[in-house]
């Protein structure tokens, strides 16, 4: 994806490809959504990640020496 | 006072102690549903009839001689429209739940029903939860200001005296902010504290169900019959049998208060933020001694928090965006279709995000026992108003604003109660925060049951 953020045809041909095909009077409204969760969630590629997995799963204790406090 | 102005714990113990029928209670909030539902409509249906046979059965209990059944007889409560009850919808605020039926309880339900608690209705919420504001439901000190969302029924039902207690669903703010916006309390719990199964789904690995009440003593009251091990929600934790009622003592000797120097603070309007600082101030005269802390992460919280929830949503919502999309509202249909359209390596950054953000909070709560902060950065704004612009000219969506301090307590699954410690100029009320460890709620109830105890009593909503 550009800088410049998905265009609403390409709005299109993805959702299609994500197996939502959208009506045309979609796909304006749809690509400025999109692209304005891209540029909040772009921000995550600063980070260095190293080795860190992802929490997909999780369990909140970890980490906490006393959680109960 | 009137029946219906009770607190949880008042009305249990009238109950217990045979001052009050489970009769007169229901009742009398039935009767206080009926005056201020019209103009304030935090019921998407009320159970009148089933709530006043319930509560027949529970004083023929009480007559009868057989010992109240639980820590809740007779006690009437709201559920957000999110939570099964058997043989009821579950509409999610959704047209496209319109043909709903609940098969069985979840179990929060269950377990409330078992506790003795009385079922008045199901609360509006915004569309599965999907939103900040509950366009449904007026807010209950001002019909033209928004009532906070998702679960903006629930505190206005709460806050005007139609429900004893309610529950809600949290999963950037969803209790917190409602009850802030309302001035009334909510807990959202330790994730996995509280399980989810027979509640719809916002986004799982974010999601929590906590008690939405006037008084952080009810809170407690509520924690202690919701929380517990149920293997039907993968998230659910094993835990002990707590009773978590708080003590009555008010000192806090000892006690670290964080109060965070960064994050928090920034563009929070000026009568938010004199109220927390005065609430704090407070606690420090109870003998808490306030630490200065960091929050770290900051400049990726919101980016972590929409790269979580934003796929999860729009994964739950797979086969009806295919089959019936016409049936969601605009603002719901937009974000769940533009959600097909992130890459699952964003996905994917947001979850290694949360482990990294997590391991920092894990750090941070040992400089403190509790933060506290705003739990939202302005009051309940007009029902027509949709962006807030700060003193250094920056715009910002109102959901946006009213998810930015809540969304830390979602990421990182550390529990954050919601406490009413005052109110605006336009005599709006104004919510803080305690933020604390994981399964740190007994800390957190202290904190806000002492501060409530040291402070004048609030009265239900006058509507």
């Amino acid at each position: 994806m550009s800088a410049a953020g998905l265009t609403p045809p390409e709005v299109a041909r993805w959702a299609d490809r994500a197996g939502l095909p959208l009506p045309a009077d979609r796909h304006v409204a749809v690509a400025a959504t999109a692209n304005h969760i891209h540029s909040v969630v772009a921000v995550l590629r600063e980070l260095d990640f190293g080795d860190t997995p992802p929490a997909a799963a999780y369990r909140v204790g970890e980490g906490y020496d006393d959680a109960a406090v | 006072m009137q029946p219906y102005e009770l607190s949880v714990a008042a009305a249990a113990d009238a109950i217990r102690a045979r001052k009050l029928s489970p009769v007169e209670l229901v009742d009398s909030v039935l009767d206080r549903v009926e005056k201020v539902e019209p103009s304030l409509g935090a019921y998407v249906t009320v159970t009148a009839e089933e709530a006043r046979r319930s509560a027949r059965e529970a004083e023929h209990d009480i007559a009868a001689g057989v010992r109240p059944h639980g820590s809740l007889h007779g006690v009437p409560m709201g559920l957000k429209d999110l939570i099964d009850v058997a043989g009821a919808a579950t509409t999610a605020g959704s047209r496209v739940r319109a043909a709903h039926r609940a098969e069985a309880d979840s179990t929060v339900a269950a377990r409330l029903t078992a506790a003795g608690a009385i079922l008045v209705g199901k609360t509006h919420t915004h569309e599965f939860a999907y939103g900040l504001t509950t366009p449904q439901t007026k807010n209950a000190w001002d019909r033209d200001r928004v009532a906070g969302g998702s679960s903006g029924g629930s505190a206005v039902a709460v806050a005007a005296g139609a429900a004893t207690f309610a529950l809600g669903t949290d999963t950037g703010g969803s209790i917190r902010v409602p009850s802030a916006l309302n001035g009334v309390v909510g807990l959202k719990p330790t994730y996995g504290l509280v399980p989810r199964h027979g509640v719809t789904s916002l986004s799982w690995s974010l999601d929590h169900v906590g008690p939405i009440t006037r008084t952080v003593e009810d809170a407690a009251l509520v924690l202690t019959v919701l929380a517990g091990h149920d293997p039907r929600d993968p998230a659910s934790l094993a835990t002990s049998v707590t009773d978590y009622r708080p003590g009555g003592d008010t000192d806090l000797t000892g006690l670290r208060v964080g109060v965070p120097r960064n994050y928090y603070f920034d563009h929070v309007a000026p009568d938010v933020e004199t109220a927390v600082r005065h609430a704090i101030g407070h606690l420090e005269s109870l003998g808490a001694r306030l630490v200065e802390v960091e929050i770290p992460m900051t400049r990726y919280i919101q980016a972590t928090h929409w790269g979580l929830m934003v796929p999860e949503a729009t994964a739950y919502h797979e086969r009806t965006l295919r089959t019936v999309p016409e049936l969601y509202q605009a603002d719901v249909r937009v974000l769940l279709e533009a959600g097909e359209l992130m890459p699952a390596g964003d996905h994917l950054r947001a979850q290694r995000a949360r482990t990294l953000m997590r391991q920092d909070w894990a750090r941070l709560l040992e400089e403190a026992d509790v933060i506290a902060a705003p739990t939202v950065p302005a009051t309940a704004v007009p029902s027509d108003q949709s962006t807030l612009t700060w003193p250094d000219g920056t715009v910002e969506g109102v959901s946006d604003a009213y998810v930015r301090l809540s969304a830390p307590a979602n990421i990182t699954g550390v529990p954050s109660l919601s406490v009413p410690v005052g109110h605006d100029t336009n005599g709006l009320p104004i919510g803080m925060q305690l933020l604390g460890r994981p399964f740190g709620e007994p800390v957190l109830l202290r904190v806000g049951h002492a501060y409530e105890r040291t402070r004048p009593v609030r009265p239900v909503a006058t509507v």
